[in-house]
């Protein structure tokens, strides 16, 4: 029917699709120019305070400097000093370890849930995802209870030597590595779910006919289709946790500070803006760099049709 | 899947009940500690709830807790499913260039993919200019009610577009070839088809809500103190307390309590679904 009106055809879809755009930006209007205003805004205003100067009062003011970020570098008045790098370092590191015991826990959960009968899988999986629908303080707190120095997990701990008898499992690092683990397990198997689900089974047959087994069978079959879910899972758990603040403020203390607790304190207690504000900077930075190869390597997978970016 | 060993099936099982352990392990500690307040007086009571009933500040910040969920909870659903039906159904398959395709989704994901911590010092420093030169909105509860509509709406944004996806276009043709404008086809379909992605939506952003300490708490002023900042509070002064034990309980409970009731409705009404469908 299009073939028979050529001459109209160019200008008329130009116009339908004006007022596609038109209408879409109508319906989405309100909600897309609120996040604008509430957080693309306020994000750009915090990032250009990173190039600004720190008064004596905290608050930025006008001559334009790279100054905080030489602080952020390790430069002070005290001259250089490494502890910005080490918490970036601490930062990477906790991330990318409670990462891996999310997947190393999820893997087993995922499969345990996908193998049992239709009807109690929905049970299982809300089971496995309610504690992260209380309150991350809640969650982190209870975790207090269990970790420290008066409670018996510790006493375990330094009855076998594992830590020096005056000492409790928190404040430190592992202690923001279980909070970490615990508060972002959830993430890891709602996408892990997902992908384990649609498993084409098929597939781990045909390889038991080709007499792979165990790991082979597991890496060659099942591990592919599940690699989409999985890349997810690693976004989903690792932008958090590598911006977390409540774990490392509540079960880190000083010696195990992360990223976050750094550039709260800049807003917080001793507030110093653009010092903060370069720190975040640095975080975004990294988060981006994560996302985007995260990102890249799940296109390659072919994955991610349904979504919408 | 049937046919999986049953050495791998009893492993599977052997490595899964200590992480359901594990996930609740915590949360069980603090509900025994709430009633055994002490290891050295052993004994149950109630003392620490007692406590709670009586404590103005902690009924007023459950009572702003609440205020904050559901209000922020039904402006960001309302803004969210406009979102998610404009992009589901305005936008052309193949993504439409920047205007239509790129910037939506960029703006949409742009409150998901942001580190909290950033999130919440970003409005923080806005909404103090913002009051330093008009006067308006001082940090408090309308303040965090802003921010938290910031977060939930994109998420409600993709229930409902997940939603839409799935239905047939032919629909919207249909409504249209039967004079219905688009706001009638807006009302009369597109709203029915998406109620429960609505409702899902909705619980889910006061889900987003009440799990929200960081963004609440740079958002927050010295009127707005809610529960999950109270508590907050209460453990940098205390480290730990009957009371934060029987509050952590309580809410522990109203989660698991409100996930079980769902989950009894929506199952209920997929069999009333089913038999009327068969």
């Amino acid at each position: 029917m299009s073939g028979l009106t050529p001459a109209i055809k160019k200008p008329r879809v130009n116009a339908e699709r004006l007022a596609t755009a038109l209408r879409l930006w109508i319906a989405a209007g309100p909600g897309l120019f609120w996040i604008i205003l509430f957080l693309l805004i306020p994000s750009a205003m915090l990032l250009a305070i990173a190039f600004l100067t720190n008064s004596d009062f905290g608050s930025p003011v006008l001559p334009l400097s790279l100054g905080s970020f030489s602080e952020v570098a390790g430069y002070g008045i005290l001259g250089w000093s490494g502890a910005n790098f080490v918490t970036l370092a601490r930062s990477l590191v906790q991330t990318g370890a409670a990462t891996s015991m999310t997947i190393l826990l999820a893997y087993p959960l995922v499969f345990f849930i996908i193998t049992r009968p239709a009807n109690l899988r929905p049970v299982l999986l809300l089971f496995a995802i309610l504690p992260s629908w209380t309150n991350q303080v809640v969650r982190t707190y209870a975790w207090m209870q269990l970790l420290n120095p008066e409670a018996p997990l510790s006493h375990i701990a330094q009855k076998l030597g594992i830590i020096p008898e005056h000492l409790g499992l928190m404040p430190g690092d592992f202690a923001v590595l279980i909070g970490l683990t615990y508060n972002y397990l959830p993430y890891m198997v709602v996408p892990l779910y997902a992908a384990a689900e649609k498993l084409d089974w098929t597939l781990v047959e045909a390889g038991r006919d080709l007499y792979a087994s165990g790991t082979k069978l597991f890496f060659n079959t099942v591990f592919p289709q599940t690699l989409p879910g999985l890349l997810s899972g690693i976004i989903l758990v690792g932008i958090p946790a590598f911006g977390d603040y409540v774990v490392p403020q509540l079960l880190g203390g000083d010696r195990a500070m992360m990223l976050g607790s750094l550039i709260a304190g800049q807003f917080t207690f001793s507030p110093n803006w653009p010092y903060g504000a370069a720190l975040t900077l640095i975080m975004l930075a990294f988060t981006c760099l994560g996302l985007v190869t995260f990102r890249r390597l799940t296109q390659r997978m072919g994955a991610g049709e349904g979504a919408m970016l | 899947m049937s046919n999986i060993p049953r050495g791998v099936r009893n492993g599977l099982l052997g490595v899964s009940l200590p992480v359901y352990l594990l996930l609740y392990a915590p949360l069980a500690i603090i509900a025994v500690f709430s009633f055994a307040p002490s290891l050295h007086h052993p004994g149950l009571n109630v003392a620490a709830y007692g406590l709670l009933a009586n404590d103005p500040q902690v009924l007023a910040a459950i009572r702003r807790s609440l205020v904050l969920a559901l209000c922020s909870a039904a402006l960001g659903t309302m803004l969210g499913t406009l979102m998610g039906f404009g992009l589901s159904r305005f936008r052309p398959a193949k993504g439409g260039g920047f205007w239509v395709g790129t910037l939506p989704s960029l703006i949409i994901y742009l409150p998901i993919i942001m580190p909290s911590l950033v999130f919440g010092i970003s409005e923080m420093i806005f909404f103090n200019y913002v009051h330093q030169y008009t006067g308006l909105l001082s940090a408090g509860l309308l303040t965090m009610g802003i921010a938290h509509v910031t977060f939930q709406a994109p998420y409600v944004a993709l229930v409902v577009y997940a939603r839409l996806a799935g239905l047939d276009a032919n629909l919207f043709e249909a409504s249209h070839d039967l004079y219905a404008n688009g706001l009638k086809s807006f009302l009369y379909l597109t709203i029915p088809v998406v109620r429960p992605a609505l409702i899902g939506g909705f619980l889910l952003a006061i889900t987003l809500s009440i799990d929200d300490f960081t963004i609440s708490f740079f958002t927050a002023g010295p009127g707005s103190v809610t529960l999950p900042i109270y508590i907050y509070g209460e453990i940098a002064r205390k480290g730990s307390s009957p009371e934060i034990n029987a509050i952590g309980t309580l809410m522990i409970a109203t989660v698991i309590g409100v996930a079980l009731l769902y989950y009894v409705v929506t199952r209920q009404q997929g069999r009333i679904g089913q038999t009327s469908a068969a």
